[in-house]
C-alpha cells in the first residue's frame, strides 16, 4: 500500500478513535467526526487525479455537501442538549437507561 | 409539527431510502443513508422534551459514525479492485468494515446499546419508522454485497443478536424496549441466513415489518407506552386488545400465525447446509422472545385487571376504528396458508 493510501488509512483510523473514545463532551465526538469527513473528502479528491477519471471529480464536492449539513445537524443537536441538559457532557445523556 | 417540515421530512425519508435501494454506486448509497439519518432528526427531536434530544444525540452519533466507516470501506476496496460497483466488494479489510457498518445501522450484536434507548425516547410512530423504513436501506445493502461477506462473522453476529434481544428484554417494563429487543432479534434471524439464501432473509424482512407496524399501530390507538398501563387498556378497546394478543404471538413465531415462516423456513435452510447446531441455537434463543410476547400478552388479553370505573368497558370512548390496523392485524397473523405463493413470487 502506498504511502498516501497508508496516510488516510491512519488519518481516517485515529479520527474514529477518537470519535469512539471521546470521554466527556459531545463537541470532541462532534469534531472527530468533521475529521473523518475530512479525511474522506482528501481521499475522494485524490481519486480522479490518481485514476485520470474527470467525471469523477464532483464526488468529493457531493460529500462535503451532506456532511456539512451533518455538522449543522450535529452543531444543532449540541445546542439542544445544552438546552435541555444543562451542557455537553456526555455522561448527562442517562435519562434513557435500561 | 409545522406540515411544512414534516412534508420535507417525510419526502426526504422516501428519497433517501429510493436512492439507496436503487443504487448501483457506492456514492449513491451512502448519500441515500445520510438524506435519511438527516430526514428522522426532526421527528425524533420533535417534542423537545429531554429523552427526545437524548435520544436524538444517541441516534445521530450512531448513524455519523457508520456513514463514514461505510464510505471508507467503499473507499479502500476501490483503492485495491479500481472500481465502485456495490456487488463486487472483494477486499476483506473492506468487508469487515463494511459489516460493522452496516451492523451499526442496524443494531447487530456489538453495536445495539443504542438502539432501545432510541426508541424508548421517541414517540410510537417515530419508533415505527425506526424499527421498519430506516432499516430497509441498510439491510439492502447488506443483500447487494452478501456473498462476500465473512460467514462467520455474520453468524456470531446473529446468534449473539439472537440471545441479546431475548436476554435483554426479559427484565423490561417500557413497552418501546422490549419491541427494541424484539427487533434486535429478529435482525439476527436475518442475518443468520442471508449468505445461504438472501430471499428468506427478504421474506422475513417483510413479514417482520408487517407484525411490528401492527403492533406499534395498535399500542399507538390504544397509547399504552408501560406494561402498566397495557393492563387496563382492554376497557378501552377490548377487541383490539384481543388482536393484538395474536399479533404478539405471531411476532414471537407460534405456529398457525404469520411469524412462524420465516422462522421455519430459515430453520429448515440451515438444516440443509448442514448446519443443525446454529439452527438449535436460533430456535432455543427464540424461546427467550417468546417469553416477554407472552409476558405482554397475558397483561393485556388474558387477565382482567381491575380497571378504573366499575363497568367492563369505559363509557367514554374515542371511536378510533383505524382501517390499515385492521388490515395490518388481519395480515400479521393469518398469512401462513398462503405461504407457497409467498415463496414462489419471492
Amino acid at each position: 500500500m502506498s504511502l498516501l493510501h497508508l496516510s488516510f488509512y491512519s488519518a481516517f483510523t485515529l479520527s474514529g478513535l477518537g470519535l469512539a473514545f471521546h470521554r466527556t463532551h459531545l463537541i470532541s465526538a462532534l469534531l472527530c467526526l468533521e475529521s473523518m469527513m475530512l479525511s474522506m473528502y482528501l481521499a475522494l479528491s485524490i481519486w480522479p487525479i490518481e485514476n485520470q477519471a474527470t467525471s469523477f471529480t464532483l464526488t468529493p464536492v457531493l460529500m462535503l455537501a451532506f456532511s456539512a449539513c451533518e455538522a449543522g445537524a450535529g452543531l444543532a443537536m449540541l445546542v439542544a442538549s445544552t438546552r435541555t441538559h444543562g451542557s455537553d457532557h456526555l455522561h448527562n445523556l442517562n435519562l434513557l437507561q435500561c | 409539527m409545522n406540515p411544512h417540515a414534516m412534508l420535507v421530512s417525510t419526502l426526504s425519508l422516501l428519497l433517501g431510502t429510493t436512492i439507496t435501494i436503487s443504487s448501483n454506486h457506492w456514492v449513491m448509497a451512502w448519500t441515500g443513508l445520510e438524506i435519511n439519518t438527516l430526514a428522522i432528526i426532526p421527528f425524533i427531536s420533535e417534542p423537545h422534551h429531554p429523552r427526545a434530544i437524548e435520544a436524538t444525540v444517541k441516534y445521530f452519533l450512531v448513524q455519523a459514525t457508520a456513514s463514514p466507516l461505510l464510505l471508507f470501506s467503499s473507499m479502500s476496496n476501490a483503492w485495491a479492485t479500481g472500481q465502485w460497483d456495490i456487488t463486487q466488494l472483494t477486499h476483506p479489510t473492506s468487508c469487515i468494515l463494511l459489516t460493522i457498518a452496516i451492523s451499526m445501522k442496524l443494531g447487530l450484536v456489538p453495536f445495539h446499546f443504542w438502539f432501545p434507548e432510541v426508541l424508548q425516547g421517541s414517540s410510537m410512530t417515530t419508533a415505527l419508522l425506526l424499527s421498519t423504513a430506516l432499516k430497509l436501506p441498510p439491510i439492502t445493502i447488506l443483500l447487494m454485497t452478501s456473498h462476500s461477506l465473512n460467514p462467520t462473522l455474520l453468524t456470531i453476529m446473529a446468534i449473539s443478536s439472537a440471545a441479546l434481544g431475548g436476554w435483554m428484554g426479559l427484565n423490561q417494563t417500557q413497552i418501546r424496549k422490549i419491541l427494541a429487543f424484539s427487533s434486535i432479534s429478529h435482525m439476527g434471524w436475518m442475518v443468520v441466513i442471508i449468505i445461504y439464501n438472501p430471499n428468506l432473509t427478504l421474506l422475513t424482512f417483510y413479514l417482520y415489518t408487517l407484525m411490528t407496524t401492527t403492533v406499534f399501530l395498535t399500542l399507538s390507538t390504544t397509547k399504552t407506552l408501560k406494561l402498566t398501563t397495557m393492563m387496563t387498556s382492554w376497557t378501552k378497546t377490548p377487541m383490539l386488545t384481543a388482536t393484538l394478543m395474536m399479533t404478539l404471538l405471531s411476532l414471537a413465531g407460534l405456529p398457525p400465525l404469520t411469524g412462524f415462516l420465516p422462522k421455519w423456513l430459515i430453520i429448515q435452510e440451515l438444516t440443509k447446509r448442514e448446519m443443525t447446531l446454529t439452527a438449535t441455537i436460533m430456535a432455543m434463543l427464540s424461546l427467550l422472545g417468546l417469553f416477554f410476547y407472552l409476558r405482554l400478552a397475558y397483561y393485556s388479553t388474558i387477565t382482567l385487571p381491575p380497571n378504573t370505573t366499575n363497568h367492563m368497558k369505559q363509557w367514554h370512548t374515542n371511536k378510533t376504528t383505524s382501517t390499515p390496523v385492521a388490515i395490518l392485524t388481519s395480515l400479521a397473523t393469518l398469512l401462513l396458508p398462503l405461504s407457497p405463493m409467498i415463496l414462489t413470487t419471492l
